[in-house]
Formats: structure tokens, C-alpha cells, sequence
């Protein structure tokens, strides 16, 4: 079964309700397939039923057999045939035989897969999955699309975003007057300083010297494990805001105070090969 | 039945973060997303106590989501087999290490929650949280009494029995240079299910007739929060269990540095006067050398049991202990032996911060973790997985027969208490 034929009818379902806005209908189809973890294609089994036990049964609990998974989570376990309880919203929409793109978040997972609907589409009876016009964008387009959404969405909303090479790393001392906010727990930061020694700055304006202090944690507590950690002679692309998370905005870099910066999510240093990328997202 | 470890949601980043939850005794169980934390739970623990109007029990939990800020929630739900997402009763930020323990009385529950509230500006931190409603309303109770460095150790721990007696121990920081604390190992009481307005107050220590019984004083407890105990981290091993039918009886367990080349040590000692006196050394058999993850449970039949993780000889041992005699005498079943040097540590905890063990009945059942490797010699008690895995192979697989590698799983147990 080629997977992405099945999204291409779910795209020209929508395009025939609504053909003349088709740009919108793909910004939500975009925003539907970021939002769900699981996507898939399937024919309805049976309404107010279950596929598992320990699955509550409702008017509102379906049973779908997968024909084709478009997307899913690498540690679940879904194929052609598996039976999936969706919770939909809306079960006048469904009966036995009905066949549908299902964008879904996770909901129960056991012997099988129990999802709470987010989105669907229904195929038409008769329509040829395949039939949608050559303009559509497939499946790993809008994948694509996305992750650059995400990364636009990440510029935006940075202070700074520069291109650098760290120079130093070292423990920040926390000031005496901070100190009664720092106690000790699993979770605690232990936050480092990175210097970063700017090559060019790609967002944000100019500064004075060409150094920033990059504030992260060096915790490998579940808490903090996912953030960068930096490490000297690391070059690459941040995308920095000012510290508003270790409780104090400033630093000191060569005698100066300065502004502290942040670079917390994964995905918030990215490597030199991601440059274009980068420069191009900030020309749109 | 709930269970929790630092499971994601294997499903959604954007979902809720799931327990485990079985209907059936333990021998099945399905993961549900109805934790109010989203994905992952930076710490966990719940409790589910019956009463006359709701037999199947509400399930309290006590969660913590860490984000910028860690925020903790104490949040109820009365049917978890609704797969309805738990209702936030309280929340707030800045605290650390939520344990829940519930009472059930014929119209609510009793909800206690230690909790290290690092909001607390004057240094006392060890906090309980209880509530007399079944969790529509809670109050704060700061049950250190004495100065501490700054803060008290993470682990705030209640015990409660039904005639209504609650203990909670804790970790009195007296002194911390960063890697080792100086630290009392504290007990507090209340008579009267912590429903009075000074709470926590009734076991005075006649060092100093303050409240809180100094069990042993000026420990010295290891803090690392990195790879220590094989790949495991340190410092907050703390354990409290009453005994039901007698509550006079209470046993305490701990973890500090012990003989010189040894990281970390359990304890354990009990009182039988409501914790007026203490045994003066550890009782028989627990002393524990390179241990942690200690938890206590005291049976109907007034058994103790004693569950723990030792690192020996390269492996992570999981032992249940079992005693009818302060344990003088013991049953030491081996629940769990396998490798400590796979997989790999990702983040930390390791194996977890604690682990859990409580009387049903007449049974103890616990949950723990260690490497999931499908080996049956790493289980000497027989094991059965809720995922695919080939024993033959040592293999674990998806749902078509791909490889997957070894990580670390909670396991879930019951044994017969001893007659």
C-alpha cells in the first residue's frame, strides 16, 4: 500500500468541499499532521466497541483496521491490519465500512493502541486515492514544511540568532544575592556559562563586543537532559533569548556585566550545515 | 492497580504523561495518558485508597512537570479506568520529591503529601501537604522544628495508619558543602490524622524537646547527581512504613555513607513505642552495603517487608526481604539480577530515586526497575513481559519482528507475605 496516495485523498476530499480555499485547508492539514502522533489510513470495523481490553467502551469508541500508517512513533507497534480504538468526536460520522485518514494523539497503549481523534478525513465512496491533482504536496513535503515551521516559529521568537564558536565553558558562579533561590534537588540546573565568540548575527542587532554568555544546564537529570550542552571549540548556529529561566538576566564577560542568553530546546543550536537553511527562513 | 515510573508517553510529545494501570490483579496492564503533565513526569507517586462509598478507590497523585520551572501537582481522579485525564486539585512551583500516601474515611479521603517545599524561606523545607477532603483543599505543614543549613534533604516521607496515627521522616540538613550533607534522620507524629491545627507535634526529641525524633544524628549522606552507584545518582534514600493493626510499630530505612570504601549504606531500625525509642543500632540483616532504593511495608499479620536495589558484582540485584521478627530472622528472595553496565544511561535517574512496596492483603506488591533484558536467568522468580521479546534470543522486538534495544522497564511483583 503506497501510504502517502491515501493523504493525497484526504487533500482532495478537502479541495472539494472547499476549492477555493485550498491554501488555508492545507495550513490545517499542515497543522493537523504536526499536532498528531499517530496518522493513518483505515476502514471503520465497528462503532461503540473496543479493540483491547482496558480500553473504556463509549458511544464515542470506534474500531479501525489499519490499511496504511502514515505516521507514528518509532516505540509503537502499528501495521497494515492491526485493529486501533479511536475516541472520535463526532460518531454519526462513522459506521461500519468507513473509510478514513485519522489524525490522532495517543491515548491508551497496552495489548493494542487505543487514539483520541484530532482530525479526519473521510474517502469518499468511489474516490481513487491516487486521483488528487500532481499540485498537492505529498506526505514528506509537508513533513518537511513543518520542521521548517517549527524553525521559523523558533527564529521569531529568538532575540538572537548568530552563528559562533565557543570559546570557554565554565560553572557560573551564582551571585550571593541569587543564592537563596538556588537549593539543591535532583532536578537543579547546575547551570554552566558558554562564551561564544560571534562570527556573524544573522538576527538581532549589533553588539558592542563580539561575545555573548550562552546560560545552559549541565544536569543530565530527566529534568534538564534533553537542553544543549556546550562544549569549547563547539561552532554552530544558536538561537538565543535572554535569560529568563536561571533567575538572573545578567553576566559577566571580561569585567563587563552583560546580558545572559539562553539556548534551551533541542533544536535551539543546530549545525554549520544548516546555515543556508537558516538564512533562507529569515529572508521569508 | 497504578503503577508509575519515568515512563513518556510513548505515543505523543504532546500527549499526557501515562500510568500504568491494571484491572485484572497485576497480569495485564495498559499504559493510560491521564497524568495532567505533559509527556513525561519529572517525579511521580500515587496512592488509592478505599473507603465505603467509593470501593474501587480515587486514585491521588502527585505529580511534578518540569519545564522552565518545576511545578508541582496533587490532582485526583475517581475512576482511572475512564482514561480521563486526572483532575488538578492544587499546584505550585519550587517544591521537590511529592510522595503521596491516602487514608480512606467514609465520605473522603485523607491525603498526605511529604513534599521538600524549597519556596519555604526560612530553610525548613521538609513539608507535609495534607488534606482532610479528599484533596479539594490542602494545607502546607513545615514538620522541621530545628535550623537547617538553608534546606532540608529532598525526601520527605509519610506513613499512615488507619486509627488515624501519620509519621513522616525526613532528612534534617544540618550542614552541605555541595557533595556531602550533614544530616539528622528525623521523625515526626500526629494522633489525629494531621486534622489539628499544630500538626506533627507529638514526638518531641528529649535532646533538645523539640518536635521531631532524632533517629540518628549527624549522618553523613553522599550527594551526587551524576553516575555514583554504578550509573545510578544519590543522596535521598528514605523509607517510613507503619505497621496497620499496631501503630505503635514503625520502621525506618535510610542511605548514607557507611564504612570507609563503601558509597552508600541502608539501614534500617524500628520503634515500638510510636516512635519514642529506637532500636539503637540497624536491626539484623540491614545493613547494606552499595544499595539504594529502599522501601518499607509493614502486612496485616504485622510482617515487614524490605525491598532494595544492591550493586554487586557488576549487577543491579533486586532483593525483597521479608521479617515476623524485627527481622532477626529473615526470607531474602531475589526478585531481579541483571546487568549494571547496559543500557547505557541516558539521563538521570537511572533505575529511579526510589522505588515503591506495599501490603494488600497478604500480599507485597512493588514495582521496581532494572535492564529488560529478556533473560530468564536475570529473574530467578520467573518473569512475563507486556512486550514482545524473544526469551530464546535474548531479543526484545516491535510488533514485526525488529530488533529493539535494551532499555530500562518497571517491573511489577507480588509476593505471599509470610504466614
Amino acid at each position: 500500500m503506497n501510504t502517502s496516495r491515501f493523504f493525497l485523498a484526504g487533500i482532495l476530499w478537502m479541495s472539494l468541499l472547499a476549492p477555493g480555499a485550498l491554501p488555508q485547508a492545507t495550513d490545517n492539514q499542515a497543522a493537523l499532521v504536526k499536532q498528531s502522533s499517530i496518522i493513518f489510513a483505515g476502514t471503520v470495523s465497528q462503532v461503540a466497541a473496543t479493540s483491547f481490553a482496558g480500553v473504556p467502551k463509549s458511544a464515542q469508541t470506534i474500531v479501525v483496521r489499519v490499511d496504511s500508517v502514515l505516521k507514528k512513533p518509532v516505540a509503537v507497534s502499528l501495521k497494515k491490519g492491526d485493529n486501533v480504538t479511536v475516541e472520535v468526536k463526532d460518531p454519526a460520522a462513522f459506521q461500519e465500512g468507513t473509510q478514513a485518514t485519522f489524525y490522532a494523539e495517543g491515548w491508551i497503549f497496552g495489548s493494542g493502541v487505543a487514539v483520541k481523534e484530532l482530525g479526519h478525513e473521510i474517502v469518499l465512496s468511489g474516490g481513487t486515492p491516487g486521483a488528487a491533482g500532481t499540485g498537492e504536496k505529498t506526505f514528506g513535503q509537508l513533513q518537511q514544511e513543518i520542521s521548517d515551521q517549527d524553525l521559523q516559529r523558533r527564529i521569531a521568537t529568538a532575540d538572537y540568532v548568530v552563528v559562533g564558536r565557543i570559546t570557554d565553558v565554565h560553572q557560573w558562579i551564582i551571585p550571593k544575592s541569587a543564592a537563596a533561590r538556588y537549593r539543591t534537588s535532583e532536578h537543579s540546573a547546575n547551570w554552566h556559562e558558554a562564551v561564544l565568540q560571534i562570527q556573524s548575527i544573522l538576527k538581532g542587532p549589533k553588539i558592542k563586543r563580539s561575545k555573548m554568555i550562552v546560560r545552559f544546564p549541565q544536569s543530565r537529570d530527566v529534568a534538564w537532559v534533553n537542553a544543549p550542552k556546550f562544549e569549547k571549540e563547539q561552532q554552530g548556529i544558536f538561537i538565543l533569548k535572554r535569560d529568563q529561566v536561571s533567575g538572573d538576566a545578567t553576566a559577566s564577560l571580561g569585567g563587563y556585566t552583560v546580558d545572559a542568553y539562553t539556548c534551551l530546546k533541542p533544536g535551539d543550536w543546530l549545525p554549520m550545515i544548516d546555515e543556508a537553511r537558516v538564512r533562507s527562513l529569515l529572508k521569508k | 492497580m497504578v503503577a508509575s515510573a519515568f515512563t513518556p508517553n510513548p505515543i505523543s510529545s504532546a500527549g499526557n504523561a501515562p500510568v500504568y494501570v491494571s484491572e485484572d490483579a497485576g497480569n495485564t496492564w495498559i499504559l493510560s495518558a491521564i497524568t495532567p503533565v505533559q509527556r513525561m513526569t519529572c517525579d511521580i507517586t500515587h496512592a488509592m485508597s478505599t473507603g465505603e462509598n467509593h470501593p474501587r478507590g480515587d486514585l491521588h497523585a502527585g505529580t511534578l512537570a518540569c519545564a522552565a520551572s518545576i511545578t508541582l501537582d496533587e490532582s485526583e481522579s475517581d475512576d482511572v479506568s475512564s482514561g480521563a485525564v486526572m483532575n488538578v486539585q492544587s499546584t505550585r512551583t519550587n517544591v521537590d520529591q511529592p510522595f503521596v500516601r491516602a487514608l480512606a474515611f467514609s465520605n473522603t479521603d485523607h491525603i498526605y503529601v511529604g513534599v521538600n517545599d524549597l519556596g519555604q524561606s526560612s530553610g525548613r523545607t521538609a513539608t507535609v501537604d495534607v488534606s482532610l477532603d479528599g484533596g479539594a483543599t490542602y494545607k502546607s505543614h513545615s514538620i522541621e522544628s530545628r535550623k537547617t543549613m538553608g534546606q532540608d534533604g529532598p525526601s520527605v516521607r509519610p506513613a499512615v495508619a488507619p486509627d488515624n496515627t501519620v509519621y513522616a521522616a525526613f532528612f534534617g540538613w544540618r550542614k552541605f558543602n555541595g557533595s556531602v550533607a550533614t544530616s539528622d534522620v528525623v521523625v515526626v507524629r500526629d494522633d489525629a490524622g494531621a486534622t489539628g491545627s499544630q500538626a506533627f507535634q507529638a514526638l518531641k526529641d528529649p535532646s533538645d524537646k523539640l518536635p521531631g525524633r532524632l533517629v540518628v544524628k549527624r549522618v553523613s549522606i553522599p550527594w551526587s547527581n551524576a553516575p555514583t552507584l554504578g550509573q545510578e545518582r544519590i543522596g535521598s534514600t528514605l523509607s517510613i512504613a507503619v505497621d496497620p493493626n499496631n501503630s505503635s510499630a514503625v520502621y525506618l530505612g535510610w542511605a548514607d555513607r557507611g564504612r570507609k570504601g563503601d558509597i552508600y549504606t541502608l539501614h534500617v531500625r524500628r520503634s515500638t513505642d510510636r516512635g519514642v525509642t529506637w532500636s539503637k543500632s540497624d536491626l539484623p540483616h540491614t545493613t547494606i552495603s552499595n544499595a539504594t532504593n529502599i522501601a518499607l511495608a509493614v502486612a496485616n499479620n504485622g510482617v515487614a517487608g524490605f525491598l532494595y536495589q544492591q550493586l554487586a558484582g557488576g549487577r543491579w540485584v533486586t532483593h525483597m526481604m521479608q521479617s515476623r521478627d524485627g527481622f532477626a530472622t529473615i526470607q531474602d528472595v531475589i526478585l531481579a539480577s541483571v546487568p549494571a553496565d547496559t543500557p547505557v544511561q541516558q539521563f538521570l535517574p537511572y533505575l529511579g530515586d526510589y522505588d515503591y512496596l506495599l501490603a494488600v492483603g497478604n500480599e507485597f506488591r512493588g514495582v521496581f526497575c532494572a535492564n529488560n533484558t529478556p533473560d530468564r536467568a536475570n529473574f530467578p522468580q520467573g518473569v512475563t513481559y507486556q512486550r514482545t521479546a524473544d526469551f530464546n534470543t535474548k531479543t526484545l522486538t516491535d510488533g514485526s519482528d525488529n530488533p529493539v534495544a535494551i532499555s530500562i522497564d518497571p517491573f511489577y511483583f507480588s509476593v505471599p507475605v509470610m504466614p
